[in-house]
């Protein structure tokens, strides 16, 4: 909800600053932006009855006090006779009816009119609805303007089972199904309640005679519909967050009052249609179990003056406003006794509770062990396309390739495996660790670890020529074991988007079937969190180049290790020792040096790779009896 | 060293692999609310309505259970979470006070654009004793606070709304831009929910709170784009070694 700053301090007995006022906002609880003299509020779903000039103005009322800043027709007004049947009470126990007719042309907007369409960027539609979207800006209380001759026969309002189409007064075609509050006449649906009118009995600009409709719906009754539908309507966010239960005849008298203002009134009627009760809400006085929620100590007097300054009724008990619905008990009190002092200055109060020690977890020591040996942990959503065995359907899935809950942790890993293989990665190891949950005659849920692997074992000159391969995963994980524990197999590339030919691995196990005792030398806590801070991933491709040290002076050994540990350039991503060979028949070392050079930018050029190649070579090769072979 | 033979091999560094950064910060949460006090329970991540909704004073008409919303499952029969406060609700059922319960773990929203996931973590904490105030709730938020951005910190508390809290409080942090970011949210329990875990209102009280586990690795580690954590990419998890 967006408002100009001027409109509310036309509210306000005191005229505070942007600033005081932005203040004074944040500390009610209403998160808002500004954009020079228009503030655009966000505020929470409890506070429906703030949907208005006249709602913030009331929750400001504490602190600038208030105005009365709206006029109302005040003179006497004709009693309608409406053909209307309400059939539905439960949905909507009050409604009004106003019947207002004017004569001539209609005069240019006032500035509070004319400054809600230019300022905040509202479409002008026609005079009548014009208003009504006004009045809802200043009061909150949406009204819908039906063409009153088009309402030619009794008006329904019902909460009826529907499968028919409607035409929205937008244009929007639309198909009603299942339970909507509708207006009908002769059985044809003209407005969707709460919502949206509709196009067959909407307002022109010729409209001279407009039937105003002013109810208090029930948020149950209209919420999801706008929604459902793809409507947007402030009505609907005003109806599914509570309007007054008592408001309609002075927003309909306020209506006659801006019509007054800018046109020649020929004819006003009104109706009630009321179902129910007033029915006071009301709670104890208690300041003690204020303070005791709170952790304060407020006078009761002090207490009910600042109730009071909200509207609420002082009696023997706390009378709540017609237009607080979110208050019904002490603890709503007392946020609102914490609202106006402020949260901020409510003081802390130390809590101790005694220390509890986290203990040892096996997810734990499995993942630590895990990484200790090269294996990083991914974490994949659980949404899947196809069906698998057992598997649990989403009602309402985001797409239709998302329709079900995965049972196995497989087809992710692969998915983040061939993913890094694209982007250049030869050696992969991942796992993940994950609730899966699965279907019989009830829903089943299991903890699952998988893990995954292919390419290079290692990126040392040891592993580099090594394929990551059965062996070594079943020795990583079995060993330990007096039996096979983890069943590796291999995933075959057949009918995989991938060019690599390396081996894929891998193995699936519920964590109930691992031993308690494994990895029993692995530290079950994690290292302490380093919060580093990240560097934007390059997604441009990398280049790699190799070159192979001879070292006949073994006294510049030591330099050249010491060199390559130490190597600095903005592209250079990745460097390591892949190879390292004693030749000891021509008394030569030699020293296989893979560099991975990579922009954050752009593709790297071959120019700009040979210029970081020959910075990072020439300390090493200027060394007398170090050379790089071929260069 | 001018003998071939007296020649030592590079030295070989451990690759090591990386735990997830969002469990990272997952973890140093939990250890965080260890050591002030907070034992850690698990519950599923598949729910019913009563106790993802109702047993939390979320009401029928409440836009959240809306099936724009949530993630229903077999036949409307469950719910994905939309948070891990039916794993409290459940702990509360099996406990007496006084107890102080943190959940945390995977929950699903329907929602999923630049700035949303379907998925995603949170840490919530629950604390019920005689005489839990507000300025207890105060304390404690602090003191997390203080843990995760230093001493230094400037916090404000704003009024919010949860069915779940009253009063409820959303939690504010001052960024070196000089804007103020929501970190977590937070309030008295409402005692709505206690006595629907046959907690004796009349004597108890109790303090929650929340956090978005992604909101605070983004801020941590300075992470723009909250997708680049579930696109595995080796890149990017290689750099929360």
């Amino acid at each position: 909800m967006k408002f100009i700053y001027q409109d509310l301090l036309n509210f306000l007995a005191e005229k505070p600053s942007k600033d005081l006022l932005s203040e004074k906002l944040f500390q009610l609880g209403h998160e808002h932006e500004i954009d020079g003299d228009i503030f655009d509020m966000e505020l929470t779903p409890n506070r429906g009855d703030c949907l208005s000039l006249n709602g913030i103005a009331r929750d400001l009322n504490v602190f600038f006090g208030n105005t009365e800043a709206f006029k109302v027709y005040e003179g006497n007004i004709d009693q309608l006779n409406l053909n209307f049947k309400n059939l539905s009470p439960e949905a909507c126990p009050a409604i009004h009816f106003l019947e207002i007719e004017i004569e001539g042309n209609v005069n240019a907007y006032k500035p509070y009119l004319a400054n809600y369409f230019s300022l905040l960027s509202n479409n002008k539609t026609n005079f009548f609805t014009d208003v009504s979207n006004y009045i809802s800006y200043e009061l909150g209380q949406p009204t819908h303007c039906f063409e009153a001759d088009s309402i030619n026969n009794q008006l329904i309002f019902e909460n009826r089972n529907c499968n028919e189409a409607f035409k929205s007064l937008l244009g929007a075609d639309i198909n009603l199904l299942g339970n909507n509050c509708v207006f009908s006449v002769n059985n044809k649906i003209i407005s969707l309640a709460g919502v949206m009118g509709g196009q067959s009995t909407a307002c022109s600009v010729n409209t001279k005679k407009a039937l105003v409709e002013c109810a208090f719906f029930k948020p149950e009754s209209i919420i999801g519909k706008s929604v459902a539908y793809n409507l947007t309507s402030d009505a609907a966010h005003k109806f599914e967050r509570g309007v007054d239960t008592q408001a309609q005849e002075i927003v309909l008298r306020r209506f006659i009052e801006i019509i007054k203002d800018h046109a020649v009134i020929k004819n006003i009627k009104i109706q009630s249609f009321e179902d129910h009760q007033v029915q006071k809400n009301s709670i104890p006085i208690d300041v003690k179990r204020i303070n005791k929620i709170l952790g304060t100590n407020i006078e009761e007097k002090e207490y009910l003056t600042y109730l009071s300054k909200l509207d609420f009724g002082i009696e023997n008990e706390i009378i709540v406003p017609s237009h607080r619905h979110d208050i019904s008990t002490q603890n709503d009190l007392a946020e609102e006794i914490a609202r106006i002092t402020g949260y901020n200055n409510i003081e802390s109060k130390p809590l101790k509770i005694k220390k509890n020690d986290r203990g040892t977890d096996k997810v734990n020591t499995l993942k630590n062990y895990l990484i200790k040996n090269g294996f990083s942990e991914v974490i994949n959503f659980p949404f899947i396309k196809k069906e698998e065995r057992k598997s649990i359907s989403i009602d309402n899935p985001l797409d239709s390739n998302r329709n079900y809950l995965r049972t196995s942790l497989k087809d992710s890993l692969l998915d983040n495996l061939l993913y890094n293989e694209r982007r250049q990665k030869d050696s992969i190891k991942f796992f993940e660790v994950s609730d899966l949950y699965s279907k019989d005659d009830q829903i089943r849920q299991e903890k699952k670890l998988g893990i995954i692997m292919s390419g290079r074992r290692g990126q040392n000159y040891l592993d580099f020529s090594k394929k990551l391969d059965n062996t070594y995963l079943s020795e990583l994980l079995n060993n330990d074991s007096e039996s096979i524990v983890f069943k590796i197999d291999e995933i075959s590339r057949a009918g995989l988007k991938s060019k690599k030919n390396d081996k894929i691995f891998y193995t699936e196990i519920s964590v109930d079937k691992i031993p308690e005792n494994i990895f029993n030398d692995i530290e079950s806590s994690f290292e302490t969190t380093n919060f580093i801070k990240y560097q934007p991933v390059s997604e441009f491709p990398s280049s790699t180049k190799d070159f192979s040290f001879s070292i006949k002076d073994f006294n510049k050994y030591d330099t050249v290790i010491d060199h390559l540990s130490k190597l600095n350039d903005k592209y250079l991503k990745d460097a390591y020792i892949f190879d390292f060979y004693e030749n000891k028949k021509f008394n030569e070392i030699k020293v296989g040096v893979r560099f991975v050079f990579q922009s954050s930018s752009a593709t790297l050029s071959e120019e700009e790779v040979h210029k970081s190649v020959n910075k990072l070579l020439k300390p090493i090769i200027d060394l007398e009896g170090v050379s790089v072979p071929g260069m | 060293m001018s003998n071939i033979d007296n020649i030592e091999p590079p030295i070989i560094k451990d690759e090591v692999g990386t735990l997830h950064p969002i469990n990272q910060v997952k973890d140093f949460l939990l250890n965080m609310l260890a050591d002030l006090g907070f034992q850690e329970v698990d519950g599923p991540e598949i729910e019913s309505e009563e106790f993802n909704f109702d047993m939390l004073n979320i009401k029928k008409s409440h836009p959240a259970r809306q099936m724009h919303d949530t993630f229903y499952v077999e036949n409307k029969s469950h719910v994905l979470r939309t948070h891990t406060s039916p794993v409290q609700i459940r702990s509360m059922l099996q406990s007496n006070p006084p107890f102080a319960f943190t959940s945390a773990g995977k929950v699903y929203r329907k929602d999923d654009d630049a700035t949303h996931l379907p998925m995603f973590h949170q840490v919530e904490g629950i604390y019920v004793d005689t005489d839990v105030t507000f300025a207890n709730l105060k304390d404690l938020i602090h003191q997390i606070l203080h843990n995760l951005f230093g001493k230094d910190v400037k916090i404000r508390f704003r009024p919010s709304y949860f069915p779940f809290t009253e009063p409820s409080a959303e939690v504010d942090i001052l960024s070196k831009n000089g804007k103020w970011l929501e970190i977590l949210g937070c309030g008295i329990v409402n005692p709505i929910v206690l006595k629907n875990c046959n907690i004796d209102t009349e004597k108890y009280s109790g303090l929650a709170f929340g956090l978005g586990v992604e909101r605070i690795a983004m801020l941590k580690y300075g992470v723009s784009d909250i997708r680049e954590f579930y696109k595995s990419n080796l890149d990017f998890l290689g750099q929360f070694k």
